[in-house]
């Protein structure tokens, strides 16, 4: 690539640029959007795989539930608002299974007989009516806190979807009933498909929304900084091109748009414009500088001063992004490599299309920007920054330990979001129903315990028990439901209460069958068949709870490993939340492993741009500071690493050595010219460190578009990547020169890079 | 002149219209009342006033896979009143366990169960006839003669089935807490024109889907208005389950006396020779 080839094909670029970008215009149009978090992860994940393997034996677990919130459910409207929606949720096609108040079967014992019916048929009208429901409700443990909660202020309609691929119909019908069917009763709904649906609503949103304030903003910044239509335009035109071109790649290489896709745009927002800044900015202030040279002259020169820094600060960046790839997330690793092919797209185009097309235009021979005599308030910044490097670095550098060693302790205090319910603001109907199924009804979480053997056994029912009653002492656990449930109800109905066999296990095989026999005839038997498999050798144990940690979720499984290893029997552990809780571990070995990969990348490219071991060392400080204090500060001010804030570290580190690179870079030609270091230094942070600030400032305005977006998760990226962006620029602008003072590495004075 | 013609003649046409409108509406009431007729004949000509049967239940989940019970059962008739008397034999885990059932015509029926394991027996009080029979896809009310007055009746025409030329007779609760009660919202059955046997009868949710589809096989005249379906099947549509019921014994004569059929006698009724 040279300057000649720019000009020479100038046309050819142009046309080709264009074409490019027209025809990634057609895959865009096909994009899909992905909001199941469980498919973010990889499959041998083994919660995902247990939970598979539980639902091939007892049948799709995912279910919507809608909270009816009332001053008293039992009131004749509301409970007639519960049947009508109830059966009009029945009559829809599209749900295997509805379950309300009116769906529970009662089944009693009393004097000699077994009562078995409907706990509520129709609405009851008279007081007495409803005063008999509300005991009986309080008297049936298997309801009473979970279907209805012991204040009588929310009862339930759990529906089952039939398959996952359609949750924004499930929802539009489940809203239009509500419609259709109005009461005064407040309407929570929660589920995965309803999250996911709202996620998926959300993403389209956002990229709507964040897409164009982004690129607003963007123009607004490129018009401060060059005052230009041509500075605006041409930066610009790149920052549009590389968006429409690294977003045509998803549908291209099969993928879909997750939430963490978000950032995709907003990054190329941020990064794109990058290398065509640097352009502009040189040939303005050439324009301004050489006015009687021609278009091409200073073009060519443009190129051979920008060539090398930006392709460097180009591989340096795509290196860090690329540690993405190495991410658990499948989203992570997908972005990685479609910014990854973007900011090489923008590179390759700033060096191609922006030399070609402004080689076409006319030239302007002033500008604003570069005949203002006022040096401005980031001068002086500057100017007194270099001075308190260059006369007390060893200060500087206890300053930035001590406030390292303060900041990063906080690590120990960061936690793991244990569920994706703050996918959605707090705010959000969802969590709200979260928070009243946490509070009122037993717990918003289910782990599902697959057992194995002979289910009639009552030696293995008994063991059983024990798991169960060693949970049901856990404070947070709402409640244990298995076919322990079902057999010790028909042994309170078969049984008097002063009877040795009351709500217990019978002691012999042969009971045990009768007793499930006797449910099958005055119960359902496919109410049966979601604790028990067909062929009695599986049982299914549901712990409903709830949990804001994982140590919560860690303690439920601690006691059932306890329960295996004490009765050798043979468990599988599953469920949603336990797909999130490892979903929530494996982001914390993700980031490691992006980590390691972007550092060593970075640490290797440094080493071979500068020939020296000592520029990897030094180019990576910056970037290990920026991560281990914004690691600590997350700690300290209670932010938790989440699917999307786990990506920070190789995304702030591709971006954040960009402004270490353009300083060595000066401060070697500094040194080469036969400066001293104190003199080079307070020329290279003077000059170049104002371009990098403004550099550093233009990717954080890029970012700050974020903070717009509807996801709580996404706008605590921008904060992060944003004080991460600030802590590499403080480190690249203060405490290199500060080490530079100190250590005068050799590789800065050589002549050659 | 001219316009007392013309209403004479719209008087006419009127009263003539009006006596169509009559004849039609009498004429789909005699259907209906065919039609419930048949059902009446339909299901007399399989009900025994005194009969000992040996069965085989087997159940089928949707993969196939099965559970076989093996039981014995007598019916005598006293007066309106009929007593039933289910007995599993097999498999070992329920041998033993009875249930006895007194069958009314205008109340509930009284259902009694006695598990041998327990040595203990309870009364059933139980108003849903559409719960499982023995947990297979029959309901209790396939099981039993439904009150005809329940419901009304309709003949949607002819159809044949296996050569045998049938009516397709529609019957729809009357009351949805009937529809709840038998556990089905519309039911269509094939009737044989000669013989009143019913070949097939599905039913139908509130939505107007298939629930589950019944197959009557094998028919065996035991008497000469009198026949018995050695095979019945049954298919939940829903889930995919299945369960046949083969007759692998019968006799009309039963031993015991009306007051062996009686709750106190469960225990030895449990063990008894049939």
């Amino acid at each position: 690539m040279n300057s000649c080839f720019a000009i020479r094909y100038r046309w050819a670029i142009i046309i080709l640029t264009a074409v490019i970008v027209v025809a990634s215009i057609v895959p865009i149009t096909r994009i899909k959007i992905n909001p199941d978090m469980e498919s973010y992860f990889p499959d041998k994940m083994e919660s995902k795989r247990n939970s598979d393997k539980i639902e091939m034996v007892f049948g799709d677990q995912e279910q919507i539930v809608i909270i009816l919130e009332t001053d008293d459910v039992l009131k004749t409207s509301t409970l007639t608002r519960i049947k009508d929606l109830s059966d009009h949720f029945k009559e829809i096609s599209g749900f295997s299974n509805v379950r309300s108040i009116y769906d529970i079967t009662s089944i009693k014992g009393e004097n000699g007989e077994i009562t078995s019916c409907s706990l509520i048929a129709y609405p009851p009208t008279t007081d007495s009516e409803i005063e008999k429901l509300r005991n009986d409700i309080k008297s049936n443990e298997n309801i009473y806190g979970s279907i209805i909660s012991k204040d009588f202020r929310y009862t339930v309609i759990i529906l089952n979807t039939k398959d996952k691929t359609s949750d924004k119909e499930y929802i539009g019908l489940i809203k239009e009933t509500l419609n259709l069917l109005p009461g005064r009763e407040n309407i929570y709904i929660n589920g995965v498909p309803f999250l996911r649906s709202e996620a998926s609503e959300k993403i389209g949103n956002d990229i709507i929304l964040l897409l164009p304030i982004g690129l607003i903003i963007m123009m607004l910044f490129l018009w401060i900084s060059f005052r230009d239509t041509i500075g605006v335009l041409l930066p610009f035109s790149v920052v549009i091109f590389s968006i429409v071109f690294s977003m045509a790649l998803i549908p291209l290489l099969g993928w879909k748009l997750s939430i963490i896709g978000v950032l995709i745009p907003i990054m190329m927002i941020a990064i794109a414009n990058n290398y065509g800044v640097h352009f502009i900015s040189r040939y303005q202030e050439l324009c301004s500088a050489k006015p009687d040279s021609s278009i091409a002259e200073i073009v060519k020169e443009c190129l051979k001063f920008l060539l090398k820094p930006v392709i460097f600060c180009g591989l340096t960046t795509i290196a860090g992004v690329l540690g993405l790839v190495l991410h658990i997330l499948t989203p992570a690793s997908q972005m990685g490599v479609v910014v990854s092919i973007g900011i090489a797209f923008a590179l390759l185009l700033s060096i191609t299309y922006v030399p070609s097309l402004l080689s076409v235009l006319k030239k302007k021979n002033e500008y604003k920007s570069f005949n203002s005599k006022r040096k401005g308030a980031l001068f002086s910044v500057l100017r007194d920054t270099s001075r308190l490097v260059t006369s007390k670095p060893h200060r500087v550098i206890f300053i930035f330990l001590a406030f390292l060693f303060l900041s990063a302790a906080g690590i120990l205090w960061v936690k793991i979001a244990p569920d994706s319910n703050r996918i959605l603001p707090g705010d959000h109907s969802y969590n709200k129903s979260i928070n009243i199924a946490d509070k009122y009804l037993g717990g918003s979480k289910i782990i599902n315990v697959l057992v194995e053997g002979d289910i009639k056994d009552p030696v293995l029912l008994r063991k059983i028990e024990n798991m169960e009653r060693e949970l049901e002492q856990i404070s947070f656990v709402g409640s244990v439901t298995s076919v322990n449930t079902i057999i010790k109800e028909i042994s309170k109905a078969m049984n008097n209460p002063e009877d040795s066999l009351y709500n217990r296990i019978p002691d012999t095989r042969e009971a045990v069958s009768q007793y499930l026999e006797l449910y099958n005839m005055n119960g359902n038997p496919e109410e049966l068949e979601n604790f028990t498999d067909f062929d009695y050798t599986k049982a299914l144990i549901r712990i409903q709870f709830k949990a804001n940690t994982i140590g919560e979720i860690n303690l439920i499984l601690k006691k059932i490993d306890e329960a295996k290893t004490n009765s050798e029997m043979t468990i599988l552990t599953g469920g949603y939340c336990l797909v999130e809780k490892n979903m929530s571990e494996t982001i914390v070995s993700g980031q490691y492993y992006s980590l390691i990969f972007a550092v060593t990348a970075i640490f290797i490219l440094l080493t071979v741009i500068f020939g020296s071991i000592v520029a990897g060392v030094m180019g990576t400080i910056p970037l290990l500071y920026a991560v281990l204090v914004t690691f600590g500060l997350m700690g300290w001010i209670g932010m938790e690493l989440n699917i999307v804030t786990a990506l920070i570290s190789s995304i702030s580190i591709g971006l954040g050595v960009d402004f270490t690179i353009h300083l060595f870079w000066r401060l070697k030609k500094e040194l080469s010219a036969g400066m001293e270091y104190h003199e080079a230094i307070l020329t290279s942070v003077t000059t170049t460190g104002r371009g990098i600030a403004i550099n550093a400032l233009s990717v954080m305005i890029g970012f700050s578009v974020l903070f717009f977006s509807e996801f709580p998760l996404i706008r605590s990226f921008a904060f992060l990547i944003i004080l991460s962006l600030l802590l590499c620029l403080i480190c690249a602008l203060i405490l290199i020169p500060s080490l530079c003072i100190i250590i005068k590495p050799e590789f800065l004075k050589k002549d050659k890079t | 002149m001219k316009k007392e013609k013309i209403g004479k003649r719209a008087i006419t046409y009127a009263l003539f219209a009006l006596l169509i409108s009559v004849l039609l509406m009498s004429a789909g009431e005699n259907e209906d009342i065919k039609a419930k007729d048949i059902c009446l004949k339909s299901a007399s000509v399989v009900e025994f006033n005194d009969i000992k049967l040996s069965v085989t239940l087997r159940i089928y989940n949707k993969d196939g896979a099965e559970r076989v019970r093996k039981l014995s059962s007598v019916t005598k008739k006293y007066g309106e009143e009929g007593k039933m008397l289910l007995r599993f034999d097999q498999p070992a885990d329920y041998k033993g366990t009875t249930m006895l059932i007194y069958d009314y015509e205008t109340k509930s029926d009284d259902i009694w169960i006695y598990l041998p394991s327990l040595r203990k027996s309870r009364r059933i009080i139980s108003s849903e006839k559409g719960k499982s029979f023995m947990g297979s896809e029959f309901s209790n009310s396939d099981m039993s003669k439904p009150s005809l007055n329940d419901f009304t009746y309709k003949i949607l025409g002819s159809e044949n089935i296996e050569g045998h030329d049938c009516w397709k007779i529609e019957t729809i609760p009357n009351e949805k807490a009937v529809a709840e009660e038998y556990g089905f919202f519309k039911k269509i059955s094939l009737i044989d024109k000669e013989t009143f046997l019913c070949y097939k009868f599905e039913t139908f949710d509130i939505k107007g889907v298939l629930i589950k589809t019944a197959l009557l096989k094998q028919y065996r005249q035991i008497s000469e208005y009198k026949y018995m379906a050695m095979t019945m099947e049954m298919k939940n549509e829903q889930n995919g389950r299945r369960s046949v019921i083969n007759i692998d014994n019968y006799s009309e004569g039963v031993s015991l006396t009306e007051s062996e059929f009686s709750p106190s006698k469960l225990e030895w009724l449990s063990t008894c020779k049939l």
